[in-house]
């Protein structure tokens, strides 16, 4: 057997906008890459390594690679090796005091790095023993009827006479980590500095898991039951998608800012939840020595992500082509954030006819609603009398259509006009049926051409 | 002092051989005011021959801001973005982000010049802030082709930084203010103002009010209309004529026939183009 003893230590801890370390078993994750044999005691991570350290190159490489890959970058880590965990316990309490380690290891350690040893320290003192080897030296019935048998065995496992018995860390199925938020936060941004430190651990559990993250849940407590005189829900919280596993936490971190910016708490908040409702199993990513693939900047499902999330999903738009013979319906604006994957390639080729067709008489610009136009007697005006140039061309669709598809059949006759100020337009005539009919010509604006 | 030095460095390269190289190699990366600069960087070509001659490089520049001043919004942006949109489209595979449009881009349009319907992607806010913040996003944006943006009411700083970002991202960008604007200052490395013409309504007068190179005299004249249209309308004008001298009518003096040209275009042959048929036809 062969243990690795971590522990980290801040330099300026205690100071409240000081760095923080991830959350203990956040820490403990990111151990179980090395070993699955990874357990805290009392302060400090301990590793057991005699299985995989060749995996690793050896003792050495193994604790030069856990020091390289510091998982607190602000924090000081300390790293110390020894036989049993109780050794590598102690003498990493004598790195943090540095003191100088004893010449016969473990019987010269001193006593103070017993944890079993530290109620009775002063009893011990008195008897003359200071060093682990002292009590050891003691005889055992003696020993465990005075201080009971929990000192002995910690000596026994410190010798490695008996087996040692440990909690293994496990990685959970779902990530789901809790903090208390360090003061009541009153606004929702305030939250973000508590949720980098739970994206933080979340990051090292998909790691841990070669997953990606696809949905988040993150959750805070509210701390009062009513407010002005309304029952307020026990949690509030925001669920934040991307449409690519991502364990990038830049992104997911931009995201629940965004949505964050746009919460409001209805009561100050307390504890802080998050939690991943969607992983997928994380690919890596491919990568290329081609400069051309390798442009810098996001990628676009980021950036569309992103708009959306402050401007709104409605905002973002793309088209589809749709098989339709009313120019207003011709192409359907989508939210860009719900584009399908792939749609089905039958459906992209039909579309992609219909967009091919030489379409040339449409207007490259099209009025979200046709407007109404001004008559002067018999000519439509827009901007100065309209003379017709081309036309008429002759729709009629849309009779099958209820109250979502247009209401009523569009019967109209388009034409290419020309403005004196605007240049050529695109009008039509609506042609009402027979029995609608009220006699009255309207005349219509749906397009510019320029 | 300094021009002391270049003095005495003219006065030896002329005795000396290897000098004059030395001075001949300087002058070539010496941009001379009066003379057309060359693009340091990528170009896309406008798709206007007319146009391209005039353009430093001769294209728009990729990396850098192109602004458009235009009196309507809408005027003209298709004609002239369209072809090196729809090559950037081609050649980097991804959307083309238009923020904030005064209308509807109509999809089977473009489409039928060469843009993709999928290409389009359309960021429609009205504040400012936003549209800015929504034009640097695209832009820092690896997978986008081009970036075409209204901004009536930005500026200048904040060009700037569109224009860095647009450096940065080796990115085209297209901003579009209003034409008040000509006279102030601009970060852009190219400025172009469109104008119709007042003699000839199917043309564009492109006044190209910042490039590198010497200012230009003239404006550039571009068709207005795409070849389509402007077959379209020929063929109109012919048939109109035709049925006035049918019924017998002088044929107004205005109407010449030397203007009424009717362009033959294969893909009537080819493609459902009905409307093209009708316009002949009857």
């Amino acid at each position: 057997m062969h243990w690795i003893a971590l522990r980290w230590l801040l330099d300026d801890a205690g100071t409240p906008e000081g760095p923080v370390l991830p959350t203990p078993e956040a820490i403990g994750w990111w151990a179980l890459r090395y070993t699955p044999h990874v357990a805290w005691q009392d302060e400090a991570l301990m590793l057991e390594v005699s299985a995989c350290e060749r995996l690793w190159g050896g003792r050495l490489q193994l604790m030069r690679l856990l020091l390289a890959d510091n998982p607190a970058p602000d924090a000081r880590m300390l790293g110390t090796q020894g036989a049993t965990s109780l050794i590598a316990l102690a003498r990493l309490r004598l790195f943090a005091r540095e003191e100088k380690r004893p010449q016969d290891v473990p019987a010269g350690l001193p006593l103070d790095t017993l944890s079993a040893a530290r109620a009775h320290l002063d009893l011990l003192a008195r008897l003359g023993c200071r060093t682990w080897g002292d009590v050891a030296s003691l005889p055992r019935g003696g020993l465990t009827r005075r201080f009971g048998a929990e000192l002995r065995d910690a000596l026994d496992a410190a010798w490695g006479l008996r087996p040692e018995s440990h909690a293994w860390l496990t990685l959970p199925d779902v990530f789901e980590q809790k903090l208390e938020l360090p003061a009541l936060a009153e606004t929702a941004p305030e939250l973000m500095w508590s949720a980098n430190r739970l994206l933080a651990s979340l990051q090292l559990w998909l790691r841990a898991r070669q997953r990606g993250a696809r949905a988040l849940e993150l959750q805070w407590t509210l701390d009062l039951k009513r407010f002005n005189g309304v029952n307020l829900p026990p949690h509030q919280q925001v669920t934040v998608r991307t449409a690519e596993p991502t364990q990038d936490m830049a992104h997911l971190r931009r995201l629940i800012s965004e949505k964050l910016a746009l919460t409001t708490l209805s009561a100050p908040a307390s504890w802080l939840r998050l939690r991943t409702l969607e992983t997928d199993p994380w690919a890596g990513a491919s990568t290329s020595f081609l400069p051309e693939d390798n442009r810098k900047g996001d990628r676009l499902h980021e950036m569309v992500e992103r708009l959306s999330v402050r401007l709104g999903p409605s905002q973002v738009l793309v088209p589809s082509a749709q098989a339709d013979h009313r120019p207003e319906r011709k192409q359907a604006w989508r939210p860009a954030l719900h584009k399908d994957k792939a749609p089905p390639d039958k459906a992209r080729r039909q579309a992609q006819a219909a967009a091919s067709q030489p379409d040339a008489i449409y207007p490259p610009w099209l009025l979200p609603e046709p407007l109404r136009l001004e008559m002067d007697g018999e000519r439509p005006c827009y901007r100065g009398t309209l003379s017709r140039l081309v036309g008429p061309q002759r729709v009629e669709a849309g009779w099958w259509g209820d109250k979502e598809e247009g209401g009523q059949p569009a019967m109209r006759d388009y034409y290419v006009a020309e403005s004196p100020e605007a240049g050529l337009v695109w009008i039509f005539r609506e042609r009402p049926a027979a029995r609608f009919s009220s006699g009255e010509v309207r005349w219509y604006l749906q397009g510019f051409y320029a | 002092m300094e021009y002391c030095i270049k003095i005495q460095l003219t006065v030896f390269a002329m005795g000396l051989p290897f000098l004059d190289s030395f001075f001949a190699a300087a002058g070539r990366g010496v941009w001379h005011a009066d003379e057309l600069g060359l693009a340091d960087a990528q170009v896309v070509a406008t798709g206007h021959a007319a146009l391209d001659a005039e353009l430093p490089g001769g294209g728009w520049p990729v990396g850098a801001m192109t602004e458009l001043l235009q009196a309507a919004p809408e005027a003209h942006v298709w004609r002239l973005l369209l072809p090196a949109l729809a090559q950037a489209v081609q050649a980097r595979g991804g959307p083309v982000v238009l923020v904030g449009p005064p209308f509807e881009p109509c999809g089977p349009s473009l489409a039928a010049q060469g843009l993709p319907v999928e290409a389009l992607m359309w960021v429609r806010s009205e504040a400012p802030a936003a549209r800015l913040w929504a034009c640097e996003q695209a832009l820092r944006c690896a997978d986008v082709a081009a970036v075409v943006a209204w901004l009536p009411q930005a500026r200048v700083a904040e060009l700037r930084r569109l224009q860095l970002a647009a450096a940065q991202h080796e990115l085209l960008l297209f901003v579009c203010r209003p034409d008040s604007v000509a006279l102030s200052a601009s970060p852009a490395r190219l400025r172009l103002r469109t104008d119709r013409c007042e003699a000839d309504a199917s043309q564009i007068a492109l006044h190209i009010l910042k490039r590198r190179g010497p200012p230009l005299a003239s404006p550039v004249m571009l068709p207005a209309r795409n070849e389509r249209m402007a077959a379209l309308l020929a063929a109109a004008r012919v048939r109109r004529k035709l049925r006035l001298q049918q019924q017998g009518t002088v044929v107004e003096a205005g109407e010449t026939a030397t203007s009424a040209k009717v362009v033959r275009i294969d893909a009537w042959k080819g493609g459902p183009g009905a409307l093209d048929r009708l316009a002949v036809a009857t």
